[in-house]
C-alpha cells in the first residue's frame, strides 16, 4: 500500500463543491402538474389514491410537458423535449387521451402567441392566416412529440421484470435515433399484479439453490432493477398506485413500514384507522432511494384543482 | 471477463431447457456489486447480447406514440349499441380494445342493451359476436324481435335469410362459475391465435352478461383467492380486447353501501379494471333509461344521456309456411 493515508482521509471534494455540482448536474424541476413539488432525476415518486382520483391524468399531463419541446418555430411551449418511457401495467392507457391533451396544449400555446402578437400590433381582429399556418405546423410538431413517447404493456410481473431489464438498451437505441435522452419512467399502477403475486406460493423452483418466487422476491427484484437503472441512467420515476381500503393484517404491516420511510407530515394523513393499504412491496424499498414522496388522497384534490386551472378539461 | 462468460454459459443452458422465464431471470438478475461491474455487464456485447433476444421474447414489443395512434385509427373502431343516447354519449359506441362495464340495479336495461348491440353488430357485418351468458338471460326470441324491427321494410324471404345470418353470427356460451369462464376465455385466446393466419370472420364483440354473478360468490372474506380470480379475468379480457381488437362488454349489479346508497358490486379492486364504466337507471314502469358515465378514458365523468327501450312484442315466424 503505497497510498498516502493522509490523502485518503482528505476526500475528493468538499460538501459545498459537491452540492453545487449536483445542483447543476441534476437541477430541481418544477413541471406542472407537479410544480408544487421540487423533483430531481433520481427521485422515485409514488402517487397513491383511491380509484377515481386523477392519478393517471397526472402522469399524462407530466408526460405531455416532457415531450413538448422548449421552443418550436418561434413559439414557446415550455416543455423539456425529452423522452418518456411508460410502463402500462394496468393496460388502461388510451392514446386518444394523450393526443387530446397534447393537441390542446399546442393549440393553447399558438393561441396565446397569437394574442400577444395582435395585442402588440394593436389590432382587434384576428385573420385566418396564422391559423392556417398553425395547422400546417401542427402535424409535424405533433408527430415529433409522439415519437418521444415510448410505451410498453405488461400482463404479469415477469413481463414487467423482463421489460425493465431490456429498458436500458432500448432507451439507448431510441436516444441515438432521436437525439434526446429519457427523463421520465412512468409506471401506471405498480400494484396491478399484487393479487397475482401474492398467490405465488413461496416454493423453490427446481432445487434449493435458486430464488423462490414469491411476492417478496418479485418485489425485491423489481426494486433492484429500478435501482440498477437509476445508476445507469438517471431518470425520474413516477408510479401510481390505487389504494384499496381493506381491513386486516396488511394495514398493520403497512403502518409499520411507513415509520421507516415517511416524513412526519405525511404520516399523519396516512394513519387514519380505516385505511389499510396493500403495499407489501414497499417494505422492501431499499434505503438507496434518494427521496420518496407520497401524494395521498387528500392531496389529490389539491392537485386536481391545479389541473383544472392549467388545462381546460 | 470471467463474470461475463458465466451468464453466457448459463444462457445457453437455459435455452435448451424448457425456457422457464423465472429460473433464467433469477440467474441473470444478480445485482452488480459496483457501478463499474454494472456498466460492464450492460455494455459487454458478448454477455448481454446473448441474453437480450431471449429477454425480448418475454415482454411485449416497445411502441411509440405514433405507432399507438396508427393502431388506434386503423384497428380500433366503434361498435354501435343501437341506442342513440348511449352511442352519442360514448362518442360512437363501444370501442374495440376497451373493456366497458355497465352497472345498474336489476331491470335497469343492461341485458336489453347487451342483446340489442349483439343483434346490431351481427346484422351490420362488423363481425362475430360471442355472448357469455351466466344467468340465462340470452333470449333468441328477443334477438329475432330486434332483427324484425331492423328489417321492417323487407319481404318475408329476405327477413328469414337475414335472421338466419344474424343468428349464425352470434355464439352463445353458458357458464355458471368463474373457472368455466376462465376456461372459455383461454380457449378463445388459443383459437384466435390460430385464426390470425386463416381469414375467417373474426370476433369483434364479447359480451359477458353479469360477470358479477360469477365473481361475487368467490369474493368476500379474508382470502385473496377471489380477488386473484377477478384480477386474472380482468387481465385476460383486456389482453383479448387489445391484441385481437375486440370490444368487451360486461355487466355488474349494485349492492347497498353506506347510508343505504347503492354502489356497484365487486369492490375497490375491480374499479381499476374496466376502461369505461356506465351506470344505468330506469324509473319504475317507464321505458326511458338514464345512462351516466362513471369513468371513461377520455370523456368527463358525470355526463348523462337517455335512451328508450322499445318492448313492443312481435310475432316471430317459425320458418314454416309463409
Amino acid at each position: 500500500m503505497e497510498e498516502n493515508p493522509r490523502g485518503w482521509i482528505h476526500g475528493d471534494e468538499t460538501a459545498k463543491a459537491m452540492l453545487s455540482r449536483i445542483l447543476t448536474e441534476r437541477p430541481f424541476l418544477f413541471l406542472p402538474p407537479l410544480h408544487r413539488v421540487p423533483l430531481r432525476v433520481g427521485n422515485v415518486v409514488e402517487i397513491a389514491g383511491p380509484s377515481p382520483s386523477a392519478k393517471s391524468q397526472i402522469l399524462l399531463h407530466a408526460a405531455v410537458n416532457c415531450i413538448l419541446p422548449e421552443e418550436w418555430k418561434g413559439i414557446r411551449f415550455g416543455g423539456l423535449g425529452r423522452m418518456v418511457m411508460y410502463f402500462d401495467l394496468d393496460c388502461r392507457f388510451d392514446v386518444l387521451r394523450l393526443s387530446q391533451i397534447l393537441k390542446h396544449r399546442i393549440m393553447e400555446a399558438y393561441r396565446s402567441t397569437n394574442n400577444t402578437y395582435w395585442k402588440e400590433k394593436g389590432e382587434h381582429q384576428k385573420n385566418d392566416a396564422p391559423t392556417t399556418h398553425m395547422y400546417l405546423c401542427d402535424d409535424e410538431l405533433f408527430l415529433d412529440c409522439m415519437r418521444r413517447f415510448l410505451y410498453i404493456r405488461c400482463y404479469n410481473s415477469f413481463e414487467f421484470l423482463a421489460a425493465l431489464k431490456a429498458m436500458h438498451s432500448h432507451s439507448q437505441r431510441e436516444s441515438e435515433a432521436l437525439g434526446v435522452s429519457v427523463h421520465f419512467l412512468m409506471i401506471d399502477s405498480i400494484g396491478a399484479f399484487y393479487w397475482m403475486d401474492r398467490a405465488c406460493q413461496p416454493m423453490p423452483i427446481g432445487g434449493s439453490k435458486r430464488k423462490n418466487v414469491s411476492l417478496q422476491s418479485l418485489a425485491e427484484a423489481v426494486v433492484q432493477e429500478i435501482c440498477k437503472l437509476l445508476q445507469m441512467q438517471p431518470v425520474l420515476v413516477l408510479a401510481t398506485k390505487a389504494t384499496i381500503f381493506g381491513a386486516g393484517t396488511s394495514g398493520n404491516d403497512a403502518q409499520r413500514a411507513f415509520g421507516k420511510w415517511c416524513s412526519e407530515g405525511k404520516m399523519d394523513s396516512r394513519t387514519s384507522s380505516r385505511e389499510g393499504e396493500k403495499l407489501m412491496y414497499r417494505e422492501y424499498m431499499p434505503s438507496s432511494w434518494q427521496m420518496k414522496l407520497y401524494l395521498v388522497g387528500n392531496m389529490e384534490h389539491f392537485l386536481r384543482m391545479h389541473l383544472n386551472g392549467c388545462s381546460l378539461h | 471477463m470471467a463474470e461475463s462468460n458465466e451468464p453466457q454459459a448459463k444462457a445457453t443452458a437455459s435455452v435448451s431447457s424448457s425456457g422457464n422465464p423465472t429460473s433464467s431471470l433469477s440467474r441473470v438478475s444478480k445485482c452488480p456489486e459496483t457501478l463499474e461491474e454494472g456498466k460492464r455487464s450492460f455494455s459487454d456485447d458478448a454477455g448481454f447480447a446473448r441474453v437480450q433476444p431471449m429477454i425480448e421474447d418475454w415482454h411485449q414489443p416497445w411502441l411509440n406514440g405514433v405507432e399507438l395512434l396508427e393502431d388506434s385509427n386503423h384497428n380500433k373502431h366503434f361498435l354501435p349499441t343501437g341506442y342513440e343516447g348511449i352511442d352519442v354519449l360514448l362518442g360512437g359506441g363501444l370501442c374495440e380494445g376497451q373493456l366497458t362495464e355497465m352497472v345498474g340495479p336489476s331491470s335497469s336495461g343492461k341485458t336489453q342493451v347487451c342483446l340489442y348491440s349483439a343483434a346490431l353488430v351481427a346484422d351490420k357485418h362488423f363481425g362475430v359476436v360471442m355472448f357469455v351468458d351466466t344467468c340465462n338471460s340470452f333470449s333468441p326470441k328477443r334477438i329475432a324481435c330486434i332483427v324484425d324491427q331492423l328489417s321492417s321494410s323487407f319481404s318475408g324471404e329476405a327477413k328469414e335469410r337475414r335472421l338466419k345470418r344474424v343468428m349464425s353470427n352470434i355464439f352463445c356460451h353458458s357458464v355458471f362459475d368463474i373457472f368455466a369462464l376462465l376456461d372459455v376465455l383461454h380457449q378463445l385466446e388459443f383459437k384466435l391465435k390460430q385464426q390470425v393466419k386463416s381469414g375467417d370472420t373474426k370476433i369483434c364483440l364479447l359480451i359477458i352478461d353479469s360477470i358479477s354473478s360469477l365473481l361475487t360468490p368467490v369474493l368476500g372474506g379474508k382470502g385473496s383467492e377471489g380477488r386473484l380470480l377477478m384480477v386474472s379475468a380482468g387481465i385476460i379480457l383486456k389482453k383479448l380486447a387489445n391484441e385481437y381488437n375486440i370490444s368487451v362488454l360486461v355487466t355488474n349489479h349494485m349492492v347497498g353501501g353506506e347510508g343505504g346508497i347503492l354502489k356497484p358490486a365487486l369492490g375497490e379492486s375491480w374499479k381499476s379494471i374496466p376502461h369505461v364504466r356506465l351506470q344505468l337507471t330506469r324509473d319504475q314502469g317507464s321505458n326511458i333509461c338514464n345512462v351516466s358515465i362513471l369513468k371513461h378514458t377520455f370523456m368527463a365523468t358525470g355526463r348523462t344521456a337517455k335512451f328508450v327501450i322499445h318492448s313492443r312484442s312481435c310475432s316471430v315466424q317459425d320458418g314454416r309456411g309463409r
